[in-house]
């Protein structure tokens, strides 16, 4: 439902519900918020994977676009505006999570060391995971966008500040290196 | 084919990672936004608020305004402690009668009267004595007594020693009863001048009246000096004292010489000049390379 409103947006019901907002609407502020909460928050949790973080993030994003909206002035869209403040939100406190997560020992890392670990079986959803975490950022952030939360690589391009080609190149390549990790899974593309 | 496939099984396994919950917690979202907004300083996560940052930047305005007059302050402070430790030599500054003796004879140019001839040949002050502030002033003082004739006594204890015309020996006390750096280089001046005064004396043409007048001119202002040099501390050194007292009779009985004065009078001056070998004693006096210079 909410994915269809955002979906129906226009531009010129943009800039009238930015207009409501500067003015202090708060009804307008609660339709901005519902419009566009769901992709933000499912972006966040894609990136987080950790639903008080991606919370924290989706918080965050929509106080600094309140806060920020007045100068908002229209040269992307409402949706790529949002989005750009939403990546950035999400990327610098995932960098900040992860300096205090590098500095303790996961206890299973500690539990495994000087043992064998034998994986019988080796899972796809496991193994998806870590192939994507081993991805550089840049690849990351385009393959999640656009092969699992089904951006276009014009609002990838808007959101990241990228050019759509160089949109085009990092999911290309964030492919080529998902192909050669998930290598022991190719009778399930290939059949 | 592959290519296709293999980005149908990629959309298909990556909606297994990390996948959102089925309920997006919507409400508590919104309150906690709401919460946050109504609260006054906007927190943002990972990050400073617009308000928490224009407190920091009027802190770091007040800080640095604090430190710039703690600074100012210090200054001032140092200022006023290093010039109360020299206040002594602060008071000994004043313009004393001696003080305007080696304004006097450090400062030769300053005399825009007559010349005798040769008189190019007069030493000229060392830089560092025309540069001194606190003797230039003076000695445009000492230029509104020059040719009255009346000493002036000193009155005030000598000044300490100048450390800009002393850079080697700044900060160095000496000893007492010694005349300082200054001192002696205004009497190594005056002597050099006093040295000139004769040469010319000794050179001069016979009948030329107007020279006559200069160079009488030019010895009443060394008297004046000689006098001043006397009550200085230089006058303390008992080598000294006898010359400066020796080239005082000179100068008067060069002064008393009107531009008429018959030729016995004058070689009168030229003996006493031969007998006292006052023009041996001042060029022993002088040291080497300030003759005339």
């Amino acid at each position: 439902m909410q994915l269809a409103a955002y979906e129906s947006r226009s531009p010129v019901h943009d800039l009238q519900l930015i207009t409501r907002v500067v003015a202090g609407d708060a009804a307008a502020e609660r339709e901005l918020y519902e419009t566009y909460v769901d992709r933000i928050y499912r972006l966040a949790f894609r990136l987080a994977g950790d639903e008080e973080l991606a919370r924290d993030f989706t918080q965050a994003t929509f106080i600094r676009a309140f806060e920020k909206i007045g100068s908002f002035r229209g040269e992307s869209s409402l949706s790529t505006w949002l989005h750009s403040i939403g990546v950035s939100v999400a990327l610098n406190g995932l960098r900040k999570t992860k300096r205090l997560k590098s500095r303790e020992l996961p206890i299973e890392e500690g539990l495994t060391v000087g043992s064998t670990r034998v994986d019988a079986e080796p899972d796809l959803k496991e193994r998806m995971a870590k192939a994507i975490e081993s991805l550089s950022e840049k690849y990351r952030m385009v393959f999640l966008m656009h092969d699992v939360e089904g951006y276009t690589h014009e609002e990838i391009s808007g959101t990241l500040r990228i050019p759509v080609g160089t949109s085009k190149s990092h999911l290309f390549q964030a492919r080529s290196k998902l192909r050669v990790a998930l290598a022991d899974f190719a009778p399930e593309w290939v059949s | 084919m592959t290519d296709e496939k293999f980005e149908q099984f990629l959309k298909r396994a990556g909606q297994g990672y990390n996948a959102p919950p089925a309920r997006i917690p919507r409400e508590e979202m919104w309150d906690a936004i709401r919460a946050a907004r109504s609260a006054g300083p906007r927190v943002v996560y990972g990050g400073a608020s617009h308000l928490r940052g224009e407190r920091r930047f009027a802190g770091k305005i007040w800080w640095a305004a604090a430190a710039a007059l703690l600074l100012v302050a210090s200054g001032i402070g140092i200022g006023r402690w290093t010039a109360s430790s020299d206040a002594p030599s602060a008071t000994a500054a004043r313009p004393t009668s001696s003080d305007k003796a080696i304004a006097r004879s450090s400062d030769p140019i300053r005399d825009d009267g007559p010349r005798p001839p040769g008189s190019d040949a007069a030493p000229t002050a060392p830089s560092a004595v025309r540069a001194t502030p606190l003797i230039e002033p003076r000695s445009r003082l000492a230029a509104g007594d020059r040719g009255t004739g009346v000493a002036l006594r000193a009155t005030g204890s000598p000044p300490s020693r100048d450390r800009s015309t002393d850079p080697a020996g700044a900060g160095r006390t000496p000893p007492r009863g010694a005349p300082s750096s200054a001192y002696e280089l205004a009497e190594v001046n005056h002597l050099s001048e006093a040295e000139a005064l004769l040469t010319s004396f000794r050179t001069r043409s016979a009948g030329d009246q107007q020279q006559d007048a200069r160079l009488a001119a030019w010895a009443r202002e060394l008297l004046s000096n000689t006098r001043l040099l006397l009550d200085s501390p230089v006058a303390e050194d008992p080598k000294r004292r006898p010359l400066l007292q020796d080239l005082e009779l000179l100068l008067v009985q060069i002064v008393q010489l009107s531009p008429g004065s018959p030729p016995q009078d004058r070689e009168i001056v030229e003996k006493t000049l031969q007998q006292d070998q006052l023009m041996t004693k001042l060029r022993t006096a002088i040291p080497a390379g300030q003759r005339g210079s």
